[in-house]
């Protein structure tokens, strides 16, 4: 009530202040009237009364002052003057304005553009009904990854046994085709949906309806199919038509009855799913699924693991069950933030690293700023004198400097949040330069838009900096000593302390920059590294085509035969040595996964990769033979063979002789399918997924033999004695000619595509080389301004040593030697730091080049240099301090 | 609290108790309506002169009062034909009174026990 009423009164006088005023002085005249007359009645003369009144009661103005400045709005009043204020004074110097706000921005902007991509990626939760409460099963076998992927019989059998689950979402999701009439064939990520699926996440439909557990018994003689929102714009236009629309999934018409709401892409942000239609248990059903449970109310995390691992043991022990399933282990994971993928794991060490980096940044630029306003509350200190002699109090100065940090750090954060946008925009390009995460295009769109959680964050910051680097020079211009600051004002006096303070901020920012600059040095090292690191292939002077079998028709014969004469023909160009197909190529990522067992081992499994691969696939990589030989054009008749690597070879068959010998693949999601293969060759392990990790243990299967009639990205490769792009647009032609219904998906190098599978660490590269670079330039700006002021300040000083005999070097030297100094004990200080980051961030990203001290040395090298291009310009102006000028300045 | 009670006065004006300035007040509304000045006049005519206020310390108080929503203000013509604000006790005043005059006395009571038991 009162708080009300309160609260009424002080929005009154704020915003209707004349009449407040108005009436409190008509008030107080009366008062003061009836006071006096009250004296003139006791025979005071009308003079003497008032002057009575006012010695007994105070003076009117006086207590107008008191009683206006009571209320809470004086408060706001005071703090709008200052904002006022502080405009008004950045505004006069544009200058210093502008590089306090572009340093700031370019500061707060990146931490922003990196808590973006976090944000999206590791902190966003799923737009569905409490996301808190789902979890997601996996299954692992000892010392290999979880996998999310279960067969049918699993799930049933979870099903049965689910007393802790109020929902088990089951889902089965891949990469389709989907044509329909007047449409570009896209390929989408999608698939079937249990009958419960969007009513246990609690997705309503935008438009028509959802699917529902009637769907599911229908079978699939009239199949239905719910697309996304996001589909549905870039498809179909919002066309609300697009309800009983018939469309082709692959070679499957179905009918789309409804669209999911606005914002709903499945289970996870990165990898968007664009379809949905109830799971078919029908001639092609799914071979694995994703299983999500929504925890029932009152049941842990805990509980539903503990249960769940009991359960798991019948899907282990079944009677079919293979003896290495028995060691499989259920795991619980958490799944609010969407499902585990490739996509986060692979990045999230990565953003932390850059998420410690920015962060670096920013305190830099914090130094920055502070060293800066110090010098400029330097120059102020007449001001501040004058109005501390006024009767401002020292809180009230206190707050005027801090209300102009913070208009700076908020101008700084508009800019940065500008800057953030495009800076994540960027990102998200050079992401997008990077092979396709699980084969098809992520829609980075949903990851980088700036949601609320990221407008707070660049807030926060914005003010934390804002009072970080506001705090220090607030202070010393609350204790300006009015009378000392006025009588030295006309020498820019300098207090000790805090010189030594702006001396303490330029070296603490050669420290953080020597820190980003080695972190910098570091990283690019590392990539030369990568680049240069031993794939198991020649790299250099290979070309990748990629062509879509899909709709060519090809039976096994036809395939065999026509691939075989591109070989031939594609062999004759001039500057081609050999040409090959398969499955996959290297470094287009993981091949198949299969579980492979050694003919008399059935109990130890190991987790290989398999590719398909034609006659003269490892000459033309230049993988070397290590035993046995090559397919043949023999093969195709007999039973079938298989090449492995090194790797495979020491895993499966130990110190005996492979050749001959037989091996079993079996596949890994849990499905049965075996297939057995006798092994003819043997060859070097050659790196297929990632840089960084040893070669998995591959099995190659002959292409010809295994009636391939190739997919929808098949690889086919041409060795060049020249510049591969040379040969590119005869290999098209060619191409063109012998495979008339093959179109070509895209050409690029072997050095592209390994460029390619390395964005992340390019990425992380090239944005801390930036963050260095900036560093520096914030550091040079930083150490010319303290220099520059200091040297202003002591242009007295060096007129005087002048006039006494001190030649210009020598001045030079001097202020050089002061540059140096703080360049010195930044290095002290920031050199341990260094060291102390490289060893966290060795202990997050594997194979960082630590040990090589280079990154520390070329950032000081980088550091004294830009320390003396600083310096050098504030040296020379003091060089030409003419000695009688500077002594007739006092 | 911004208790500032005239300082320069020759003829000893005590210092008020820290907080009872608003007792005061409220119990000199309690009697009549009354408009500022009325108020510091009638409080030294009751104290007999010890208790003399300043203007800026009363009207302090009576905008802190108005905001708590313990009087209400209203401008009224004054006998001699001046516009002047004249305050009212609430419902709430009067209670906030009552309570408050009950506590001082207990208080009253208490320090002077102690100081009798010296």
């Amino acid at each position: 009530m009162s708080l009300l009423r309160n609260l009424a009164n002080g929005l009154r006088s704020l915003f209707r202040r004349e009449q407040v005023d108005r009436e409190l002085d008509e008030e107080l005249r009366a008062y003061q009237e009836m006071a006096t007359e009250e004296k003139m009645k006791q025979g005071m003369s009308p003079k003497d009364a008032l002057r009575a009144v006012r010695l007994e009661r105070g003076s009117l103005e006086v207590t107008k002052e008191l009683v206006r400045s009571a209320g809470w709005e004086s408060f706001v009043e005071t703090c709008w003057q200052d904002v006022r204020f502080g405009l008004r004074t950045l505004r006069k110097s544009p200058g210093f304005t502008t590089v306090a706000i572009l340093t700031l921005a370019l500061g707060i902007g990146a931490n922003t553009a990196i808590f973006t991509m976090t944000n999206g990626l590791m902190l966003r939760t799923l737009p569905v009904r409490d996301p808190g409460r789902l979890v997601e099963l996996l299954h692992q076998y000892p010392g290999e990854p979880a996998f999310n992927g279960f067969s049918w019989d699993a799930y049933q059998t979870i099903s049965d046994g689910n007393h802790v689950f109020s929902d088990l979402i089951v889902a089965g999701m891949n990469f389709f085709t989907i044509r329909a009439d007047k449409l570009q064939p896209q390929t989408v990520f999608g698939g079937g949906v249990g009958g419960t699926f969007f009513q246990a996440l609690g997705v309503r439909p935008a438009v028509g309806r959802l699917i529902g557990p009637e769907d599911v018994h229908m079978g699939y003689h009239d199949p239905v199919a719910v697309v996304s929102w996001s589909f549905w714009k870039s498809r179909f236009d919002l066309d609300p038509g697009v309800i009983g629309k018939k469309i082709m999934i692959g070679d499957d018409p179905v009918t789309i009855v409804g669209v999911a709401q606005r914002g709903f892409y499945g289970l996870s942000y990165e990898a968007q799913q664009d379809i949905w239609w109830p799971i078919s248990l029908g001639p092609s059903p799914e071979l694995s699924f994703g299983l999500l449970g929504r925890l029932k109310p009152g049941v842990s995390p805990e509980q539903a693991r503990a249960e769940m691992a009991v359960v798991f043991q019948a899907v282990v022990n079944a009677p079919d069950a293979g003896p290495f399933m028995r060691q499989m282990k259920l795991r619980v994971e958490p799944a609010g933030n969407g499902v585990t993928t490739p996509l986060s794991q692979m990045l999230s060490t990565q953003l932390t690293v850059l998420m410690a980096t920015v962060g670096v940044l920013l305190l830099l630029a914090c130094a920055n700023l502070a060293g800066l306003l110090l010098a400029r509350g330097a120059s102020r200190q007449h001001e501040m004198a004058v109005r501390a002699c006024l009767g401002a109090p020292r809180a009230r100065l206190l707050r005027q400097t801090l209300t102009e940090s913070l208009l700076l750090s908020l101008a700084g954060c508009a800019v940065g949040i500008f800057v953030a946008y495009f800076a994540a925009q960027g990102l998200i390009r050079v992401f997008a330069s990077g092979r396709f995460i699980l084969g098809a295009p992520v829609h980075f769109e949903a990851l980088t838009n700036p949601d609320a959680h990221v407008l707070l964050f660049a807030l926060a910051i914005a003010l934390l900096t804002g009072l970080l680097c506001g705090a220090a020079p607030a202070m010393s211009a609350s204790k300006t000593e009015p009378a000392t600051a006025l009588q030295r004002v006309s020498r820019i006096g300098e207090s000790k302390s805090r010189r030594l303070f702006g001396k303490g901020l330029v070296a603490s920012q050669v420290a953080l920059s020597l820190v980003l600059m080695s972190s910098a040095a570091l990283f690019v090292e590392y990539l030369s590294h990568l680049r240069n690191l031993n794939l198991g292939f020649e790299r250099n002077h290979l070309l990748l085509v990629t062509l879509d079998f899909a709709r060519s028709g090809y039976n096994a014969a036809q395939f065999s035969q026509l691939s075989q004469e591109l070989v031939m023909r594609l062999d004759a160009i001039p500057g081609v040595s050999s040409a090959t197909f398969s499955a996959v190529s290297p470094m287009e990522g993981p091949g198949a996964a299969s579980f492979a067992f050694a003919e008399d081992h059935p109990e130890k499994r190991t987790q290989a990769s398999v590719n398909y691969v034609a006659q003269a696939y490892f000459d033309t990589y230049g993988t070397p033979f290590l035993a046995g030989r090559d397919f043949s054009a023999r093969d195709q008749d007999g039973s079938p063979v298989a090449i492995i690597n090194e790797t495979t070879a020491r895993d499966c068959f130990g110190d005996e002789n492979p050749i001959g010998r037989h091996i079993t693949l079996s596949h890994i999601t849990l499905t049965k399918g075996e297939k057995t293969f006798e092994v003819i060759g043997v060859v070097g392990d050659a790196k297929y997924n990632d840089l960084q990790q040893a070669a998995p243990p591959t099995i190659y299967a002959n292409l010809l033999q295994q009636g391939y009639t190739g997919s929808e990205h098949s690889q086919l490769a041409i060795r060049t004695r020249i510049d591969p792009d040379g040969v590119a647009s005869a290999v098209r032609q060619i191409e063109a000619d012998a495979l008339k219904d093959v179109p070509i998906v895209r050409i690029m190098t072997m050095s592209e595509q390994i460029d390619s599978s390395i964005v992340p660490q390019r990425l992380i590269a090239m944005l801390s080389a930036g963050f260095g670079a900036l560093g520096a330039l914030l550091a040079a700006i930083g150490l010319y301004g303290l220099l520059a002021y200091t040297v202003a300040g002591r242009t007295h000083e060096i007129g005087v040593r002048m006039a006494l005999g001190a030649a210009r070097t020598d001045v030079m030297r001097m202020v050089l030697r002061d540059a140096l100094w703080m360049v010195c004990a930044g290095f002290a200080s920031g050199a341990p730091l260094a060291f102390w980051g490289k060893r966290v961030a060795a202990s997050l990203i594997p194979d960082l080049p630590v040990a090589s001290p280079l990154p520390i040395v070329v950032a000081a090298a980088i550091m004294i240099a830009v320390g003396l291009l600083a310096a050098y310009l504030p040296a020379r102006r003091a060089m030409c301090v003419d000695p009688m000028v500077a002594l007739r300045y006092e | 609290m911004f208790l500032l009670v005239a300082k320069f006065m020759p003829d000893k004006p005590s210092d008020l108790v820290q907080g009872t300035l608003d007792m005061l007040i409220l119990k000199t509304l309690a009697l009549e309506p009354m408009h500022g000045y009325g108020i510091s006049v009638r409080i030294e005519q009751i104290s007999k002169g010890v208790f003399r206020l300043n203007a800026g310390s009363l009207f302090l108080a009576i905008q802190r009062l108005e905001r708590d929503g313990l009087i209400d203000g209203e401008w009224k013509p004054t006998e001699n034909n001046r516009r002047a604000r004249y305050y009212t006790l609430t419902a709430k005043g009067r209670k906030r009174l009552d309570s408050e005059t009950r506590e001082w006395g207990r208080q009253v009571a208490a320090i002077g026990r102690i100081l009798e038991a010296s």
